[in-house]
C-alpha cells in the first residue's frame, strides 16, 4: 500500500443549476519521501486535490488515504487532527499572521502540535535565524515564503503541501524557495508535494503527476530529478 | 451610471447586511434613546396640560388669611384677564382614617356642579357649567350630596379607608369649628382631583408629620354656613392654549397674577371692611343683649327685694293675729263651762214633769178597767171583741129576715105588674074589635045611601037631568070609594062579623078572670110590710150595745195615747241629753283645736322668721353675683370691641401652579428628565459615531480595488466618496427613523408608567406624540454623526492614486507594543497572548469604539444600579445607622408637661419600649441671608442634649467623624447643607412660616457647628441653649422618639392607647414611612430596567460590530490557523480573546465613567426632601461588571458560527 493513494476521487460542486467536476475520477500513489509534482493548466482541479490532501476540503466519492488513515471518510474533527498533526502546508500568498514575528509566526504552529521541532531550529534552517524578531511585513517575499515553510516544518508533518509556493516571488527567490523544499525532501525525508501551473518543476520531482480536467493523465516517475538550483524557466 | 451607481450601492448593503444593520441598530439606538428621553419631558408636561385642560384647573390660587366674602368674590372676578371664579373653603385637619390617625386636607365642593359633570376618559371632566373649576373625576361610589358625607382621594398611596367608612375630623391647625359643623363624615365614593397630582405629598401642613397624607370632599352642607371661603381658585384668560407652566403660560398668568397682586391691597381693605362690619353688628348685638340682661337682672333683684319686705310685713301680722287668737281661746274656755252648767239643770227639770204625767195616767187607766167589766158582763161576752162578735151576729140575722121579704115583697110586686100588663092587652082587643063591629056598620050604612043614589041618579037619569045625575055619580063614586075603602079594612081583619062579635065577647070574660088576680096579690104585700117593721126595731136595739163598746174603746185609746206622749217626753229628753252632752264634746274639742292652731301659728311663724334670714342673705348674695357678671360681661364685650378694631388687613396670596407642590414637583420631574436626556444619549452618539467610524473604514478598505478601478474609469472623487456617504445615509436615515418611531413610545411610556406610581397624570394613549423638532434633531445628529465617521473613513483611502488602491493594501504592520519592553511581563505570556496584546492596539478606532462602546454599556448598568443602591440607601443607611428610633409620638402644640410626661410614662410601662427621647419639633423654613429661596425644615430641639444619642447618630458623611451634640449645637443635615452652601462656622436663617408655607419674618440666625449625614427630610438639630436665641420660652419636647421591637399587633395596640392620651395627635412607625418611600422610589426600579436593557443593546451592537469587522478583516488569518490544524475552540479562542479583552477594558473604564454620571443622575434626580445615597455599593460594581462581561460572551457565542463559516479554501484561494 502506498504512502498516499488516490481513489477514484471526486469532487463535484453546485452552482446553481451548474455542476462543475473539480475533480473527476482522479487516482494516483505517492510514497514516503517522495517529492511530489502535480502539474496542470488552471482549473484542471490540481489545487482541490491539493485541498482534499490536506484535509482542508472532503471529496465527494472515491478514498484518500495517507499512511493508512482513510482520509476521506474524516468527520470535521479529524480533518481537523489530521491538519494539526499530519500536514503541513505552504500557500502562494505565505498566509504569515501580520502581528507575529516570524518566530512567531513559526511558534505558532509548533505550540499545537503533538511533537513539533523547534522553532529556531526550522528558521534556521530555512536560514531566517537573524530576522527571527522581524514582522512578515519587515521581509520580503521569499523571505516569508521561507518563514512559511519553517512555520509548516516545524509541525513535523508527515506530509508538506506547497500551493504555487513561488507564485508570488520572483525568479531567484523562487528558485531558493524550491531548493528549500527539495532539500527539506531530502534531508529530512519529508514527502513533500507541490502543486504548479509550471511544468518546469517536473524536473527536481520525483514523482509527476499531470492534471487535466480533473483527471491524473499521467503520472510520470523521475529516476534522476534534477537539483533544484538547476532548473531554467 | 445612476442605475449601476444604485445597482452598486443596493448589492453593497445585501451584501454586508451585518455592517449595515450594525450601523443601523447603533443610530437607532443613539437617536431613539435621544429622541425617547428628550420627549419624555415635553411627554409629561403635555399629559399633565392635557389633564389640567380637561379638568379646567385653576391658573392662579388666592389665599387670604382672614378669608373671603361672595363680595371678594365679585371684586376678583372683575380684574382683567379673570376667566373664571371658583371659591372654595378648604382647611388641614388631623383625622381617624380607617386605624390611622393622619393629615388631610378638607375642601367644599358643590354637588350640583359635581354631579352635572361627566368623566371622559381619565383626563377630561366635562361640565356644562364653565365655572366649575379643578373638577375631581369620580372613581367609584357617588358625590356627596348631604351633610356629613365626603368622598376621599382614590390615589392615596397608603389606602386609608374606603366606600362606608367613617372618617373623624380631630383637629386643625386652627380652630376647625367655626368652620365644618361635622366631625364625623362618611366615605360615600372615591375621586381624583387634578389639584393633587402628586401622591407622595397631597400638599405640606403644619399639622403631624407635616405632609398632607389624604384629601377630602365635601358638600357645603357640612360646613358651619358662616365660615368664609378660605380661598378663591380662577382660570385666566388664555391659558389653556398655553402648556401649563411653559414660559408663555407662565407669561399669561404672571400678567394676570400681577394684575390680581396689584388688587391685593384694595381687596384686603375691603375684607377688613367686611369682617369688621359684621364683627361690630354681631358686638353690637351682643351689647343690646348685654343691656337686656342687665336690666332684667335688676329687675329681678328689686322683685326679690319687695318679696323679702313682704314677708317681713306678714311675719308682723302673723304676731298680732297670734296674740288675738290666744285671748279669743281664753274667753271661749269661760264661756263653754257657764254653757254647760245651765243645759245639765234644764234637763233635769223635764224629767220630773214626765215622772208627775205618768202616775195621773196609771189612774185612769184603772177607771177604764172597772167601766169594761161592767159592758161585758151586760153583754154576757168575756171580752170586747167577743161582744162585737156576738152583736154582729145579730145584726147579720136580722138583716137576713129583711132580705127575704124584700125579696118575697118584690116577687108579688112583678106577679102584678104582669097581671096588669095582660088587663092592658085584652082591653086594647077589645077596643079594636069594637073598631071592626063599627066598620061593619058603617057598610051598611054606605050600601045603603050607594042603592039610594043609585036609584036617584036612574031617577034623574031617567028624568033627564043630567047634570044632577052626574053630580050625584059623583057623590055615588064617593060613596063607593068609602064602602071598598071598608072592605080593605075588614078584609084585613080576616074576620067576619060574626066572628068579631065572639071575639067581643070572650075578651070581656079575660077582663074579668085578670081583675081578681090583682086584688090577692095586693093582700099578700100587706103582710110582708108587716114582718119588716119588726126588723127595724131589732136593729135599734143592737145600735144601742154598739154605741157602749164604742165607749169602752175610746177610753182605752186615750190611756195608750197618754202613755204614748208619756214615753216619747222621755226618749226626747234622753235624745236632748245626748245632744247635749254631744254638744259639749264639742265645745271642748273646739277649744283643744284652737289651744293646738295657735301652737302651730307659733311655730309657722318662727319658720317664717328664718326664711326670712336666709332671703336677705340669698338676694344679699345675688346682688354681689350680678355685679360681679356683668361687670365681666362688660370687660369682656370691651375686650372684644378692641379685638374688632384690632382687626388687620388680612394677608392675601396670588399663587400660580408653581407655588402648587404637586403641580410643581410634577414639573420638576419633568425638567429632571431634560437634564437627564441631555446626558444618556451622548454615549449612545458617541458610540454610533465610531461604529460608523470603524465600520465604514473597513467597508472602504474592502472596497479598495474597487475605489481604485472606478477612479481609473474616471469617477470623480464626490460621486465615489457618495456611495458610502449614501450606504451610511441610508442605514443612518432608516436607523435613526425605527428608533425614534419605537423609542419615543417605549421610552416616554416606560418612564410616565414609573412616574404614574407616585404623580396621577394618566399617561397618554399610544401613539405617544412626538415632538417634530426633537425628533429632526436626533435623526439629524445621528445620520450627521454617521455621514461625518463615513466621511472621515472615505477621505483617507480617496486620495491615494489609483495604481496604489489598486495594489493590495499592504496589511497594517506588525508592530512592537510598549508592553514588550517589559521583559518580565511580556516574555511570561503564551505567544497567543502576544497576539492578543499586539492586536489589540494594533486597531486604534476599533479599541477606542470598543471601549468606549463596554464602557458605555457598564456605564449604563453602572449608574442603573448605583441608582437602585442611592434609592435604597436613603432607606437602609436612614433607618439604623442614622435614625436608631423607630416610633415617633407627637402631641399637638398646646399639649402640657402633663401630657408628654403621661404618654411617656405609658410607653415605658408598657415593657415594650425603650430608649424614650424628647424632643421638641417645629416645622419651619429655612434659607440664608443671601438666597431668596427658603425649604421647609425641621427644627429639632432635644430636651437633653446627651440623650439624643440615643436617637439619632451625627455623623459627617464625608469625614465619617461623629458630631458632637451639646446644648449649643446647631447641625444642619447634607441636604441643606448643599443646597445653600452652608458650612461649619457659617450662619442659617431659620423663618417661621405662614399657612401657605412661604417664609415670613426677617429669621432667625444660628451658626451651623456640624453638617450631618441624613438622606430623608431638610433637619436643623439645635441644643437647647442655642434655640433660646430663636425662641425664648421654653419648649414642651411634645415629640417622643422610641424604638420598639414589638410586633404589629402590639404596635396598633400601643398606637391606639396612645391616641386615647389627652393631646396625643400621631403615632407614627418608621415601618410605615419607610413603606411609603419604598412605593415612591420603587420608580427607580423601572429605570434600573430601562437601562439594563439600553446597556444590553449597546454592548450587543458594538461587540457584534467589532467581531463582524475583525473577522472580516482577519478571515484569512482565521482560515490560516484552521489550515494549521486548529481546532474550532482554539480560533475562537484566538479570535475571541482579544474582544473580551477588549471588553474588559471597556468594562473597567465604564466603571469609572459610571460612577461619574451616576452621580450626575442622582443629583439631578434628587428632589429637594431626600438625599440620594452618594456612594454605589461593591455589589453593584461587580454586577455592572459581570453583566457587561455575560453580555459580551452572550455575543461571542452568537458569532462562533461566523467562525465556524470562514472557508480555509475560499479565503486562501487569491488576494482580496
Amino acid at each position: 500500500m502506498a504512502f498516499v493513494e488516490f481513489r477514484d476521487v471526486r469532487k463535484i460542486y453546485h452552482m446553481g443549476d451548474v455542476e462543475v467536476r473539480a475533480v473527476d475520477g482522479m487516482n494516483f500513489d505517492i510514497e514516503q519521501g517522495e517529492l511530489v509534482v502535480i502539474v496542470g493548466p488552471s482549473g484542471a482541479g490540481k489545487t482541490t486535490v491539493l485541498n482534499m490532501l490536506g484535509g482542508m476540503d472532503a471529496p465527494t466519492s472515491g478514498t484518500i488515504s495517507l499512511d493508512g488513515q482513510a482520509i476521506s471518510s474524516f468527520g470535521e474533527r479529524e480533518l481537523t487532527q489530521y491538519r494539526r498533526h499530519s500536514i503541513g502546508f505552504v500557500f502562494q500568498f505565505y498566509n504569515l499572521v501580520q502581528n507575529l514575528t516570524a518566530l512567531e509566526n513559526v511558534e505558532l504552529a509548533s505550540q499545537i502540535c503533538r511533537d513539533p521541532l523547534p522553532a529556531e531550529r526550522m528558521l534556521e534552517q530555512v536560514g531566517l535565524y537573524g530576522r527571527r524578531d522581524n514582522f512578515p511585513s519587515q521581509l520580503s517575499g521569499g523571505e516569508q515564503q521561507r518563514v512559511a515553510i519553517a512555520r509548516a516544518l516545524a509541525k513535523n508533518p508527515k506530509l508538506l503541501l506547497c500551493d504555487e509556493p513561488t507564485g508570488a516571488l520572483d525568479y531567484v527567490t523562487g528558485k531558493q524557495v524550491l531548493k528549500l523544499l527539495q532539500d527539506t525532501c531530502r534531508t529530512m525525508g519529508k514527502t513533500v508535494a507541490i502543486v504548479t501551473h509550471n511544468s518546469a518543476f517536473t524536473k527536481i520531482a520525483d514523482r509527476v503527476i499531470e492534471v487535466r480536467e480533473g483527471r491524473a493523465s499521467r503520472v510520470l516517475t523521475n529516476p534522476n530529478p534534477k537539483d533544484a538550483m538547476t532548473v531554467e524557466w | 451610471m445612476r442605475s449601476a451607481f444604485g445597482k452598486d450601492i443596493a448589492r453593497s448593503i445585501k451584501g454586508s447586511l451585518g455592517r449595515f444593520v450594525a450601523i443601523m441598530g447603533i443610530v437607532a439606538l443613539g437617536c431613539g434613546f435621544y429622541a425617547g428621553l428628550r420627549m419624555c419631558g415635553p411627554d409629561m408636561r403635555a399629559d399633565a396640560d392635557r389633564l389640567y385642560d380637561g379638568t379646567n384647573l385653576w391658573d392662579v390660587r388666592l389665599i387670604s388669611t382672614l378669608g373671603f366674602s361672595d363680595d371678594d368674590l365679585r371684586r376678583v372676578s372683575a380684574v382683567e384677564g379673570v376667566r373664571q371664579v371658583m371659591p372654595s373653603r378648604t382647611f388641614d385637619a388631623m383625622a381617624h382614617l380607617g386605624s390611622e390617625q393622619v393629615a388631610v386636607r378638607v375642601s367644599s365642593i358643590e354637588p350640583e356642579l359635581a354631579e352635572e359633570s361627566t368623566a371622559e376618559g381619565d383626563y377630561v371632566v366635562s361640565s356644562p357649567n364653565d365655572a366649575y373649576l379643578n373638577r375631581p373625576r369620580l372613581v367609584s361610589g357617588r358625590w356627596p350630596r348631604e351633610r356629613g358625607e365626603c368622598v376621599v382621594s382614590a390615589d392615596a398611596p397608603e389606602a386609608f379607608c374606603k366606600t362606608g367608612d367613617t372618617i373623624e375630623l380631630l383637629y386643625g391647625s386652627t380652630d376647625i369649628d367655626e368652620l365644618i359643623a361635622v366631625r364625623k363624615l362618611q366615605v360615600v365614593g372615591m375621586v381624583s382631583s387634578s389639584n393633587y397630582p402628586y401622591t407622595g405629598s397631597f400638599g405640606s401642613t403644619t399639622l403631624g408629620s407635616g405632609i398632607i397624607d389624604d384629601y377630602l370632599f365635601v358638600a357645603p352642607e357640612s360646613f358651619d354656613e358662616d365660615a368664609p371661603y378660605t380661598e378663591i381658585y380662577l382660570t385666566v384668560e388664555g391659558t389653556s392654549d398655553e402648556l401649563s407652566e411653559s414660559d408663555a403660560y407662565q407669561e399669561v398668568v404672571g400678567a394676570t397674577k400681577g394684575r390680581l397682586e396689584g388688587f391685593e391691597a384694595e381687596l384686603s381693605s375691603a375684607r377688613q371692611a367686611d369682617l369688621k362690619a359684621a364683627a361690630q353688628e354681631t358686638l353690637d348685638e351682643k351689647w343690646a343683649e348685654y343691656d337686656d340682661e342687665k336690666a332684667k337682672a335688676d329687675d329681678e333683684l328689686a322683685d326679690a327685694k319687695a318679696e323679702l319686705d313682704e314677708a317681713a310685713t306678714k311675719i308682723a301680722d302673723g304676731e298680732a293675729e297670734l296674740a288675738d287668737g290666744e285671748a279669743e281661746y281664753a274667753n271661749g274656755v269661760a264661756e263653754f263651762e257657764a254653757e254647760r252648767a245651765s243645759v245639765l239643770a234644764k234637763l233635769d227639770d223635764a224629767q220630773g214633769e214626765i215622772d208627775e204625767n205618768q202616775r195621773t195616767l196609771d189612774a185612769k187607766r184603772s177607771e177604764w178597767e172597772q167601766g169594761r167589766g161592767k159592758l161585758l158582763s151586760e153583754l154576757g161576752a168575756t171580752s170586747i171583741s167577743d161582744a162585737k162578735d156576738k152583736l154582729s151576729a145579730q145584726q147579720g140575722e136580722l138583716d137576713k129576715t129583711k132580705e127575704e121579704l124584700t125579696g118575697q115583697r118584690d116577687g108579688l110586686a112583678a106577679q102584678k105588674e104582669g097581671l096588669e100588663a095582660q088587663l092592658a092587652q085584652v082591653q086594647e082587643q077589645i077596643g079594636q074589635l069594637d073598631q071592626l063591629l063599627g066598620a061593619f056598620a058603617q057598610r051598611a050604612e054606605l050600601e045603603a045611601t050607594a042603592e039610594a043614589l043609585n036609584a036617584q041618579i036612574k031617577a034623574l037619569e031617567e028624568a033627564g037631568d043630567e047634570e044632577a045625575a052626574a053630580a050625584l055619580a059623583e057623590q055615588l063614586a064617593q060613596v063607593q070609594a068609602g064602602i071598598e075603602q071598608l072592605d080593605g079594612v075588614i078584609a084585613a081583619s080576616g074576620m067576619d062579623e060574626a066572628t068579631a062579635t065572639a071575639a067581643r065577647e070572650q075578651a070581656a070574660a079575660g077582663v074579668a078572670q085578670l081583675e081578681g088576680g090583682i086584688e090577692q096579690i095586693d093582700a099578700g104585700i100587706a103582710q110582708i110590710d108587716d114582718g119588716l117593721a119588726q126588723i127595724e126595731e131589732g136593729r135599734a136595739k143592737l145600735e144601742e150595745g154598739r154605741t157602749g163598746i164604742k165607749q169602752l174603746e175610746d177610753g182605752k185609746a186615750q190611756i195608750d195615747d197618754g202613755q204614748r206622749q208619756l214615753d216619747s217626753a222621755r226618749s226626747q229628753l234622753a235624745g236632748a241629753r245626748a245632744t247635749a252632752e254631744r254638744e259639749l264634746a264639742n265645745g271642748q274639742a273646739q277649744l283643744d283645736d284652737a289651744s293646738a292652731k295657735l301652737n302651730d301659728a307659733r311655730t309657722e311663724l318662727a319658720d317664717a322668721r328664718d326664711k326670712y334670714a336666709e332671703g336677705l342673705a340669698e338676694y344679699e348674695n345675688g346682688v354681689a353675683e350680678a355685679d360681679e357678671k356683668f361687670g365681666d360681661a362688660l370687660a369682656q364685650l370691651k375686650d372684644a370691641q378692641r379685638e374688632i378694631d384690632e382687626i388687620e388687613r388680612p394677608d392675601i396670596y396670588a399663587l400660580d401652579r408653581t407655588q402648587s407642590e404637586g403641580a410643581a414637583t410634577y414639573h420638576a420631574d419633568a425638567g429632571r428628565m431634560d437634564n437627564i436626556a441631555r446626558v444618556f444619549p451622548m454615549i449612545f452618539f458617541l458610540v454610533a459615531a465610531l461604529v460608523s467610524l470603524t465600520t465604514m473604514t473597513r467597508m472602504v478598505e474592502d472596497d479598495r480595488v474597487q475605489i481604485g478601478t472606478y477612479k481609473a474609469l474616471g469617477y470623480g472623487t464626490a460621486a465615489i466618496a457618495a456611495k458610502y456617504l449614501v450606504y451610511a445615509g441610508i442605514a443612518g436615515v432608516v436607523g435613526a427613523t425605527f428608533g425614534i418611531a419605537v423609542l419615543t413610545q417605549v421610552l416616554p411610556y416606560i418612564v410616565m408608567s414609573a412616574y404614574s406610581i407616585i404623580y396621577t397624570v394618566p399617561i397618554h394613549a399610544f401613539p405617544i406624540p412626538v415632538d417634530a423638532g426633537i425628533a429632526l434633531s436626533a435623526g439629524g445628529l445621528g445620520v450627521g454623526v454617521t455621514m461625518l465617521a463615513t466621511w472621515g473613513a472615505v477621505v483617507q483611502s480617496l486620495r491615494e492614486v489609483p495604481a496604489t488602491l489598486m495594489l493590495p493594501r499592504a496589511p497594517a504592520a506588525g508592530k512592537r507594543i510598549l508592553l514588550e519592553r517589559i521583559t518580565p511581563i511580556w516574555s511570561r505570556l503564551s505567544f497567543i497572548w502576544k497576539v492578543t496584546c499586539r492586536n489589540i492596539f494594533r486597531y486604534k478606532r476599533r479599541f477606542l469604539m470598543t471601549v468606549i462602546g463596554i464602557a458605555g454599556c457598564t456605564a449604563l448598568l453602572l449608574v442603573g444600579f448605583g441608582l437602585h443602591d442611592s434609592i435604597w440607601d436613603i432607606i437602609d443607611r436612614q433607618y439604623g445607622p442614622i435614625i436608631h428610633f423607630d416610633t415617633t409620638v407627637g402631641l399637638d402644640g398646646d399639649a402640657i408637661e402633663l401630657d408628654v410626661r403621661r404618654a411617656c410614662d405609658y410607653l415605658e410601662g408598657t415593657g415594650e419600649v425603650s430608649d424614650i427621647v424628647r424632643v421638641q419639633n417645629e416645622n419651619l423654613q429655612a434659607g440664608t441671608a443671601t438666597s431668596n429661596e427658603t425649604t421647609r425644615v425641621n427644627v429639632v430641639v432635644p430636651r437633653s442634649a446627651a440623650e439624643m444619642s440615643t436617637a439619632i447618630t451625627f455623623k459627617n458623611r464625608l469625614s465619617g467623624e461623629e458630631l458632637a451634640f451639646d446644648d449649643d449645637a446647631v447641625l444642619i443635615t447634607e441636604k441643606l447643607s448643599m443646597k445653600y452652601g452652608v458650612g461649619v462656622g457659617d450662619k442659617i436663617l431659620i423663618f417661621d412660616q405662614d399657612d401657605v408655607g412661604n417664609a415670613v419674618g426677617d429669621g432667625h440666625a444660628l451658626t451651623v457647628t456640624g453638617v450631618a449625614e441624613n438622606y430623608v427630610g431638610n433637619l436643623v438639630y439645635v441644643g437647647r441653649n442655642a434655640w433660646a436665641s430663636v425662641d425664648s420660652s421654653v419648649p414642651v419636647f411634645s415629640t417622643i422618639y422610641a424604638s420598639t421591637t414589638a410586633d404589629d399587633a402590639i404596635r396598633t395596640s400601643i398606637a391606639g392607647d396612645l391616641h386615647d392620651l389627652e393631646g396625643v395627635s400621631t403615632v407614627i412607625f418608621s415601618d410605615e414611612t419607610i413603606n411609603t418611600y419604598r412605593n415612591m422610589l420603587s420608580v427607580v426600579d423601572m429605570i434600573v430596567v430601562v437601562l439594563i436593557v439600553s446597556a444590553a443593546a449597546l454592548a450587543y451592537i458594538v461587540l457584534y460590530n467589532l467581531t463582524n469587522i475583525n473577522i472580516g478583516e482577519r478571515i484569512r488569518e482565521i482560515a490560516s490557523l484552521k489550515v494549521l490544524g486548529f481546532t474550532r475552540g482554539e480560533v475562537y479562542v484566538y479570535i475571541f480573546r482579544e474582544i473580551a479583552l477588549l471588553a474588559v477594558m471597556g468594562d473597567a473604564l465604564g466603571m469609572v465613567l459610571g460612577i461619574f454620571l451616576e452621580r450626575f443622575v442622582v443629583t439631578t434626580a434628587e428632589v429637594d426632601y431626600v438625599m440620594f445615597g452618594r456612594s454605589i455599593h461593591p455589589a453593584s460594581f461587580v454586577y455592572a461588571f459581570v453583566l457587561t462581561l455575560l453580555f459580551t460572551g452572550m455575543v461571542l457565542l452568537s458569532m462562533r458560527h461566523k467562525l465556524d463559516k470562514v472557508d480555509m479554501v475560499e479565503s486562501l484561494k487569491s488576494v482580496d
